[in-house]
């Protein structure tokens, strides 16, 4: 059981900076989760954490030790891995064993701690087995197995559930959350699946370009999104944005004005920014009794309905000219979230109302979040 | 065979079939047909056998040679000796300290196999798995050493070899390499070691990164992940890179035979043994094939032995995917 | 295990020199230092008179000489008119040799590697006589050849002629004992290359086998789609290294046929040395030679490139 820092980490390929300048404390017992698009250099910060990848600069310790110069194998930690990685010439007795029997600890201690091991994950009875012989979820709880049993002070997992099946990723997130309880060992999680990181974690580590765009719990990522990119990584469906221009008296684009007063907001009229509002933060005219303080109505066009069982998102455009863009939601087209049985059809006209407690203002140009709330 | 073919061939056979007088050829071929699992099944006796008698033929003329007494050579069947002489086999090891010989090269290519496979497993690891700026240069340089007719390396080795060197003189008498058997296990693990490096590196390069990492982390140096995992899985190419090195080098004649005088206890080869009963006056045809079986006999242990191997690399589990 | 841990630390370039060292140490002293004076030598005139073979410096004189055919070598019989220039008749032979030997070899090494790859009774024994030919001493494998063709020993001899295929005394005609070298090669070598690729078959997942059955995969298809991708960078490698090898052949035409028959690169190198003396020139041959197979290896190299494992 440790804390992690990392102070000024930078890792630079020949011409590509993977990450720029990381400063992070995570604290002792935390369950903390590294999160972006692939290749944002979430993946990198854990290999420097692990050791496998050396920074360029900056340094990492792990409780009171600086580990930059240490090898992975004198960092005190374990690590699952995306692609499992068992040993395929080993079975699970000597794949669950393996460090341990490196560090030559009597095997009397080796059988007990695998058997406890085998115990938390529900191996018993599959010591013998080859990994080539077993499931995918089976081979995952090895994994987990060979990585609880050293008894680390910090247990990495990078992407761990990526390779199984729906229903089994969701089973073993909360085996990992159950897992985390049991060993109260600091964890830091390494995914791209917003929906992994924000229901598993302590806090959130939102990671985009080899930067550091926030860090904070989940519902703080969720409510209080730092900065652009983190509204639209965190939450599904994501956030619409509209961008726009301040002007006297509120904010006005191309097919919207909302009004607010610049000056308490902290922006001032001709400044450009962009409005970001949440799919479940819209609603229609008639339910707008349902948002806390709700902006006046607006028109729109449905365009496209998406029933999903416990709600139903609808595809809007604000008006019949606009065209619905290919490639995600484009200028003019609007994403809601609805009640199941709401009725309206596709092709209907429609009034909206959106909660003004729950609009955000993000400066255009730095992307930086002004405010989150329009009250 | 597509599924349209094999439908119409079931059809033929149906219409054929009152006509009890098929020949049985023609029976033994629509059975293969309709039957393409054992289509396959004789077609690969048909090739085993077909590779067994292509390769062990020479190899069996090569022992009617040795069975026929020297003076009989001319009357050599395709399949019987021109008489019956298997004191031959006898003969090598009395006329000459043959069993010495077929030593020093067993000795000497044991010793080069696992220079060659130590020295080729870091470097197959280099060139297979790690990312540096000068790897294909280097790489490039490995191979060019092959490029070179084994004479282009006669003369300034002969003079190296040969030379007294200072700095050697604590370890051998005259302070020169020459008749030790380090003479030729230096520049022969030198000279197969490009194959080695270039076999081990494709089957190292196939390993996923994934487990060389776990490997770390669990506990293993660098170095230790390539010895603990990496090597172990490439058990069939490791197998194959260290038979081959041992054969060659066992086999080698041009380099032994510049790093010794010939005799026995200046670990001369075998090659040289079996060179000896070429005579003064006349060729030893007899004694020459009967030493040459025996000399094969511990290359034939080593494939049964190394075999094993190439098979646990299978059932390990392979890794390519 | 201090070493070992400062190394764990090192960036990834440095520890690929630290574990190169070991290799170019070997290769440094045993090959480019005697390549190196070799071509220093390549330089000098010959002097087959004077105690040392080494004249004086003559600049790239040498590889003129043998580039216009105007060097001094022992002649060959394979042009009785003498009209084309030795070191010609060489390349042809070496090149045709090389080529063949290889088509054939991989052809065959590579049916022997799928017989071993099934699981069949007796399969170690079957292994094991498909590669004594390779355990065999090049001087051992010419006299088997030698004395099968020989035409008061041999069967083959007689055999041969009596179904028109050779003269009657094979081993003294040019195109017969380039045959029977080449045959002699295959039979020796194509055991190389069905090691090397049964090694990479042995390292495939059978699974992806039962997969494409599954999806109604022919054998054939099986063998195009998942068999030949994944044994390419083995089998290159092992290509690569026959036709080096084919190309620097010399031992087995020297105790067959003899270099006055079939005339190869190596033979030039060789008797420039033994019989003229003409050390000079004979490193000139050899470079002449690596030359050539440079060129060859820079073809498998740019398809190598194109392999998953290969060199990037």
């Amino acid at each position: 059981m440790a804390s992690v820092t990392l102070q000024d980490i930078t890792k630079q390929y020949e011409d590509v900076t993977a990450v720029d300048d990381m400063n992070l404390e995570i604290r002792d017992g935390e369950f903390i989760t590294f999160v972006g698009p692939s290749g944002c250099g979430k993946s990198t910060t854990m290999e420097t954490i692990a050791g496998l990848t050396l920074p360029t600069e900056g340094s990492i310790s792990i409780g009171e030790r600086d580990v930059t110069d240490l090898p992975p194998k004198d960092r005190g930690i374990s690590m699952v891995f995306q692609n499992i990685a068992l040993f395929p010439h080993m079975d699970v007795y000597e794949n669950v064993s393996f460090g341990l029997r490196l560090r030559k600890y009597d095997q009397e201690e080796i059988d007990r701690r695998v058997d406890q091991a085998a115990d938390i994950v529900q191996l018993e009875g599959m010591m013998d087995r080859m990994p080539k012989e077993m499931s995918g979820g089976q081979r995952q709880r090895v994994a987990i197995a060979r990585a609880i049993v050293r008894e680390p002070d910090v247990f990495l997992m990078d992407e761990p559930l990526a390779n199984l099946d729906a229903e089994l990723r969701v089973h073993m997130r909360t085996q990992l959350q159950r897992l985390h309880r049991e060993l109260d060992t600091t964890i830091i999680y390494v995914t791209h699946d917003q929906a992994q990181a924000m229901t598993m974690s302590d806090r959130i580590v939102v990671i985009n370009g080899g930067v550091l765009q926030q860090v904070a719990p989940p519902l703080e990522c969720y409510n209080e999104p730092a900065n652009r990119f983190v509204a639209g990584f965190i939450g599904s469906p994501a956030m619409n944005f509209l961008e726009g221009e301040v002007v006297d008296g509120g904010f006005e684009s191309e097919y919207t004005n909302i009004d607010f007063d610049p000056g308490t907001h902290g922006v001032s009229p001709g400044q450009e920014i962009t409005v970001g509002v949440r799919p479940e933060d819209v609603f229609l005219e008639e339910d707008s009794h349902k948002a806390a303080s709700p902006t006046k109505a607006f028109d729109a066009v449905v365009d496209v309905l998406e029933p999903m069982g416990k709600e139903m998102n609808a595809y809007l455009l604000f008006d019949r000219e606009v065209e619905a863009s290919a490639e995600g939601r484009g200028k003019g087209q609007l994403l809601i979230n609805l009640v199941p049985d709401t009725d309206i059809e596709e092709g209907d006209d429609i009034r909206i109302v959106m909660d003004r407690e729950n609009i955000h203002l993000f400066d255009r140009a730095s992307g930086d979040a002004i405010t989150h709330s329009l009250e | 065979m597509s599924e349209k073919d094999q439908a119409d061939l079931a059809a033929m056979e149906k219409t054929d079939e009152p006509d009890l007088d098929r020949g049985m050829v023609e029976a033994w071929a629509a059975k293969m047909i309709s039957n393409p699992d054992r289509a396959y099944r004789a077609t690969f006796y048909v090739a085993t056998i077909f590779f067994l008698v292509t390769t062990l033929f020479p190899f069996y003329w090569l022992l009617m040679v040795a069975l026929t007494p020297r003076n009989r050579l001319s009357s050599v069947g395709v399949l019987t000796p021109g008489g019956f002489n298997p004191g031959a086999f006898v003969e090598i090891f009395t006329t000459l300290p043959f069993h010495r010989y077929i030593f020093n090269s067993f000795l000497i290519a044991v010793v080069a196999t696992v220079i060659v496979l130590f020295v080729a497993s870091l470097a197959g690891y280099v060139f297979g798995r790690l990312r540096f700026r000068a790897k294909n240069v280097l790489l490039l340089s490995v191979l060019v050493t092959s490029f070179f007719p084994p004479a282009a390396f006669f003369v300034p080795l002969n003079r190296l070899f040969n030379r007294n060197i200072d700095i050697l003189r604590p370890l051998m008498q005259d302070g020169s390499l020459y008749n030790t058997p380090y003479a030729i296990f230096i520049p022969l693990s030198a000279l197969y070691l490009p194959l080695s490096i270039f076999i081990l590196m494709t089957f190292y390069s196939q390993i996923p990164d994934g487990l060389e990492d776990a490997a770390r982390v669990e506990g293993t140096t660098r170095l230790g992940a390539l010895f603990r995992i990496i090597v172990p899985l490439s058990a069939p190419g490791v197998a194959t890179a260290g038979v081959l090195t041992f054969i060659t080098v066992y086999n080698e004649y041009f380099f032994s035979s510049l790093m010794t005088d010939g005799r026995p206890q200046s670990w001369a080869p075998m090659l040289e043994g079996i060179l000896r009963f070429q005579g003064e006056f006349e060729v030893l045809f007899n004694l020459m094939a009967a030493a040459s079986i025996v000399a094969v006999l511990p290359v034939a242990i080593l494939v049964i032995v190394a075999q094993e191997k190439i098979v646990s690399g299978l059932t390990a589990g392979a890794v390519k995917e | 295990m201090r070493p070992l841990n400062w190394l764990e630390t090192q960036s990834e370039a440095t520890f690929a020199y630290v574990l190169l060292a070991p290799a170019f140490l070997l290769l440094a002293v045993i090959a480019f230092y005697p390549l190196l004076r070799t071509f220093s030598f390549s330089l000098l005139a010959d002097q087959t008179a004077a105690p040392t073979p080494f004249g004086e410096f003559i600049g790239f004189d040498n590889y003129v000489a043998l580039l216009t055919g105007e060097a001094l070598l022992p002649q060959q019989f394979l042009d009785p008119s003498f009209a084309t220039p030795i070191l010609q008749q060489a390349l042809f032979v070496t090149l045709a040799f090389a080529i063949l030997s290889v088509l054939f070899e991989t052809l065959i090494g590579f049916g022997q590697a799928i017989v071993l790859d099934q699981d069949f009774y007796g399969r170690r024994w079957v292994r094991v006589a498909i590669i004594i030919p390779y355990a065999i001493p090049i001087v051992i494998q010419a006299m088997i050849f030698y004395l099968m063709f020989n035409p008061t020993v041999g069967f083959a001899a007689d055999f041969m002629q009596s179904i028109g295929v050779f003269g009657s005394n094979p081993l003294t005609n040019a195109t017969d004992s380039f045959i029977i070298v080449l045959v002699a090669d295959i039979w020796k070598t194509s055991a190389f290359m069905a090691l090397l690729i049964l090694a990479g078959l042995q390292s495939i997942d059978r699974g992806l086998y039962d997969v494409a059955r599954v999806s109604g995969a022919s054998p054939w298809q099986q063998f195009k789609y998942i068999t030949l991708p994944l044994i390419a960078p083995a089998l290159l490698v092992a290509m690569l290294f026959r036709t080096m090898d084919a190309m620097r052949i010399y031992g087995l035409i020297d105790a067959t046929a003899g270099c006055q028959t079939v005339p190869s690169m190596s033979c030039l190198v060789i008797t420039a040395l033994q019989n003229t003396r003409r050390w000079a020139t004979a490193s000139a041959v050899a470079f002449l030679t690596a030359v050539v197979i440079g060129v060859l290896v820079l073809l498998y190299l740019i398809s190598l490139r194109d392999t998953e494992a290969g060199v990037t």
